[in-house]
């Protein structure tokens, strides 16, 4: 039995695969050095194009206490190596690493991945980011990678945190945007609080710009950080999000930004972009505080047709659910969905919107823990480890789901996808220092369809695709959650639909039917030429 | 106080000598030169050892150096020779509280009539309940004074424990002493031993007022809603008049999604206590909510007629703009959000 069964909830199982062996490493200091506490990108990519997704995974390093100029993370050691593991026929994972050409990665403190198929060659690369510099891995296809970065041009520097591919020119190339933290040092580290040291807060340390990188072809990507305006804003970024909130055929971005107002950029279409979040409302709670962003999922919950926002945050901030009311307008609906009452005592980090039952409701799931890991000396009532949050989507208002069974652990990063092909959602969720968790969605009477895109005129992988089923719509990208890339494919849950109509739009701006598509099956569909 | 007794010195018999160290410790004082004026004011002591003005001066003149030790000796005797001297005695309890000696000086501030350090010393001596009086009453004439207003808290706390010592001594398994525990450990942040004791004055009092606020508090403030909930609820229903139990469950509603709930605990809320901007701004996001702009709006402004540069009427300027936008009032919503946008730079 490739896939032992711990114990199973209502909706989803946990799982620990034969084989995923990964440990993160973030080797906590008494310094208390933030980039301690941010780490823990996990990636769900068909690296080998075998139909199984594959699971990659980012490790931090090696801290000294305290840590001695120059920074030295250990990354050549194994124990600190960014780790791929390959999917096997019965569900076990082998160790590919080496072999793919990964176990490179710079010697430069881990944060998060990013998947895409920047070169259109059917196989899908992999960039990730550091505190320092960030590494492109072109897949050559052969089950092996090549550190691009230098030639590629995007190695970013200061202190990245999530990344992700979009084409936001709908040129046909993958373009790559980064969220940065903070301008940070760990020569200057500041020690905070008495009579207990914690961790700074980050209003001690100014922001940094975000990176839009322009996809020039030919492997080659230019930073159009300051020209398409970008850079315009400064910023404490965590995580990013594309859609196009306003339909207007152009990917837009979100960047949540930590303690500071939200960004959400408006592609203006023309190459630039112009920071709304307040004019949209989406930047700040319904009192005006900003709050800590960490994670965001970008999506529509209610099935009206218009992407929804939400941002997670720390417990007893209230995690700010913004519901797109059309014409470029958000309201916040933390609210009137309940959410706000549930998750008060949680705090989240990565996330997403999926239809775990297959209700025709997408469900939200969170990695959840506080970002101090001394909280409970500061605060009796709240705690540093949470289990992941598992909140079910009953027509636009949200409930808790038991994952209360769950280990309290430092969730960071997840990813999603359907790792067995079963027409059931999964999640892999990295744990600050410790071993991943994979919970695997449990399939149930309901219907189902996932798609795999192919783009033709459009980029290859179909990403910033909107499809629509009905009432629901889901738009194809890989960013999101919090460091975290997640399955290429767009899945969505039928209830008891057995054929539906499907609708495509194509970046590039075709249209497409499908006409009585019959459920519980992969379905590829190509971009009409 | 010492050129207000130069003239009574001058009326004995002054010999040239005298009045020389007089004068020459008068002008040293003056001048800042306060070790001089020491010295020549204790040779004006030796030259006339039964004259209570001498003994005066040179405590005057140690106390104005703060050295407090050595001004008493000379207080004592000038107070032997003529007790009837308020400004020596006032010098003299200063000087012994200002050591510590706080019962000894309360006679000799109570002849100065000095309601301020009397009310100190009557608190340092243990005598809390008249040091509050006589705190509140110096508090009257200085009402902003920092010192007084610590020690007039540090009276009101030391009567309250002393209060509390007294119920859990006579009454130790009453409800009372189980809330009043209760209510110190939540006030403490000890959430699990504050949550046993007020479950305990529940179990002997399950009618008693308060301890479902307190268990409510302490939930919301760990973002313990379904847990606030019940406990607000049942305080509210328990206490139906009381304000701030319809406004915390109206709070707390509002966060769970129970949107109509809400509205009907918060405006109980703002009926039993008009005015309170807290009330009114939950109750102005719960309308928002439910799609009654007109109503939202209302509450709102109220919020800026009350509180016109807080932090609520930032929420309230930011709530606004929302409303605006949403109604299509554009110019509004820009100008609510302009105001927004002061009020938050000015607190950042």
């Amino acid at each position: 039995m490739k896939y032992p069964l711990i114990f199973s909830l209502a909706i989803l199982d946990i799982f620990r695969p034969d084989g995923l062996d990964f440990t993160h490493r973030n080797s906590p200091t008494m310094q208390k050095y933030v980039i301690e506490t941010m780490g823990g990108g996990v990636a769900l990519l068909d690296y080998n194009n075998d139909g199984l997704l594959d699971i990659f995974l980012v490790n931090s390093g090696k801290l000294d206490d305290p840590q001695k100029p120059p920074a030295n993370f250990a990354r050549r050691e194994p124990a600190y190596w960014n780790r791929l593991y390959r999917q096997n026929r019965d569900g076990s994972f082998t160790d590919v690493t080496a072999a793919a050409g990964l176990s490179q990665a710079g010697n430069d403190y881990g944060m998060g991945v990013a998947v895409g198929d920047y070169n259109n060659d059917g196989f899908p690369d992999i960039y990730v980011t550091n505190y320092g510099r960030n590494i492109l891995y072109r897949n050559n296809g052969n089950g092996a990678f090549t550190d691009v970065t230098g030639e590629a041009g995007v190695a970013a520097g200061g202190w990245s945190v999530s990344a992700g591919f979009l084409d936001y020119d709908n040129d046909g190339r993958l373009d790559l945007f980064v969220s940065r933290y903070l301008d940070y040092d760990l020569g200057r580290n500041i020690l905070c609080g008495t009579p207990f040291h914690s961790y700074c807060r980050p209003e001690k340390y100014p922001g940094m710009t975000n990176l839009l990188y322009h996809n020039e072809g030919n492997g080659r990507f230019r930073d159009a950080s300051v020209s398409s305006g970008i850079a315009a804003v400064t910023g404490k970024g965590m995580g990013v999000a594309f859609h196009d909130y306003d339909g207007d055929g152009f990917p837009d971005i979100f960047v949540s930004n930590d303690l500071m107002e939200q960004f959400l950029f408006h592609n203006r279409g023309n190459g630039t972009f112009e920071e709304r979040a307040l004019d949209a409302g989406v930047a700040l709670s319904d009192d005006g505080s900003s709050y800590s962003g960490m994670g965001v999922a970008f999506a529509d919950y209610d099935n009206d047709g218009l992407p929804d926002i939400l941002v997670t945050n720390l417990a007893l901030e209230k995690w700010a659910l913004y519901r797109n009311e059309g014409g470029g307008r958000f309201s916040y609906a933390s609210l009137s969905t309940g959410l706000a009452g549930l998750v008060a005592r949680n705090s989240g980090w990565g996330l997403g919107f999926h239809d775990f039952d297959n209700d025709g409701w997408k469900d939200l799931f969170a990695a959840q823990s506080h970002v101090l890991d001394n909280v409970e000396r500061i605060h009796s009532g709240l705690r540093y480890l949470e289990p992941p949050g598992l909140y079910r989507n009953a027509a636009g208002r949200f409930e808790k789901s038991a994952l209360e069974a769950l280990p309290a652990v430092a969730g960071r990063g997840v990813a999603f996808g359907d790792l067995n092909n079963d027409g059931a959602i999964d999640a892999v969720m990295s744990v600050l220092g410790g071993r991943p968790i994979v919970l695997r969605g449990r399939p149930n009477r309901n219907h189902w369809l996932t798609f795999k895109l192919a783009g033709t005129r459009s980029n290859r992988d179909g990403q910033g695709a909107t499809v629509r089923i009905g009432r629901q719509w889901a738009y194809a990208t890989t960013a999101g959650s919090y460091l975290s890339a997640s399955d290429s494919r767009v899945h969505f849950g039928l209830g008891g639909g057995t054929r539906v109509t499907v609708e495509i739009a194509w970046p590039a701006g075709k249209r497409q039917v499908l006409e009585n598509v019959a459920a519980d099956r992969i379905v590829t569909v190509k971009e009409p030429e | 106080m010492i050129a207000a007794l130069l003239p009574m010195l001058l009326a004995f018999q002054v010999t040239p000598e005298l009045r020389q160290h007089v004068d020459a410790g008068l002008k040293a004082r003056a001048a800042g030169d306060l070790d001089t004026a020491v010295r020549e004011f204790r040779r004006v002591a030796e030259l006339a050892p039964d004259l209570a003005a001498a003994h005066v001066n040179l405590g005057a003149v140690y106390f104005e150096k703060k050295d407090y030790a050595a001004c008493v000796a000379p207080l004592r005797r000038a107070l032997e020779l003529n007790p009837d001297l308020p400004g020596a005695h006032g010098m003299l309890g200063a000087a012994l509280l200002a050591q510590g000696y706080a019962s000894e000086s309360i006679a000799h501030l109570e002849k100065a009539r000095a309601e301020d350090l009397l009310g100190v010393a009557l608190l340092e001596g243990g005598r809390v309940r008249e040091a509050v009086d006589r705190l509140e009453a110096a508090l009257q004439k200085r009402p902003e004074d920092a010192d007084l207003l610590y020690y007039l808290s540090q009276a009101h706390g030391r009567l309250s424990r002393q209060l509390a010592d007294r119920l859990r001594q006579s009454s130790p398994e009453s409800a009372r002493t189980q809330l009043m525990l209760g209510e110190a450990l939540a006030a403490a942040g000890n959430r699990e031993p504050a949550a046993k004791h007020l479950r305990a004055a529940l179990a002997l009092r399950p009618d008693l007022r308060g301890v479902h606020y307190v268990l409510g508090e302490m939930y919301l403030e760990s973002g313990d809603y379904e847990n606030a909930e019940r406990e607000f609820g049942e305080e509210a229903r328990m206490v139906p008049g009381s304000a701030a139990a319809a406004y915390k469950l109206g709070l707390v509603l509002l966060n769970r999604g129970q949107v109509r709930e809400a509205i009907a605990a918060l405006e109980r809320a703002n009926t039993l206590q008009p005015d309170m901007p807290e009330t009114q701004v939950e109750l102005g996001k719960a309308l928002a909510t439910a799609g009654e702009a007109a109503g939202a709006e209302k509450m709102f402004q109220r919020v800026l007629e009350l509180e016109p540069a807080s932090r609520l009427a930032e929420t309230a300027h930011f709530q606004l703009a929302q409303i605006y936008r949403k109604l299509g009032r554009s110019a509004d919503a820009e100008r609510e959000m302009t105001l927004f946008q002061q009020l938050r730079g000015k607190r950042k």
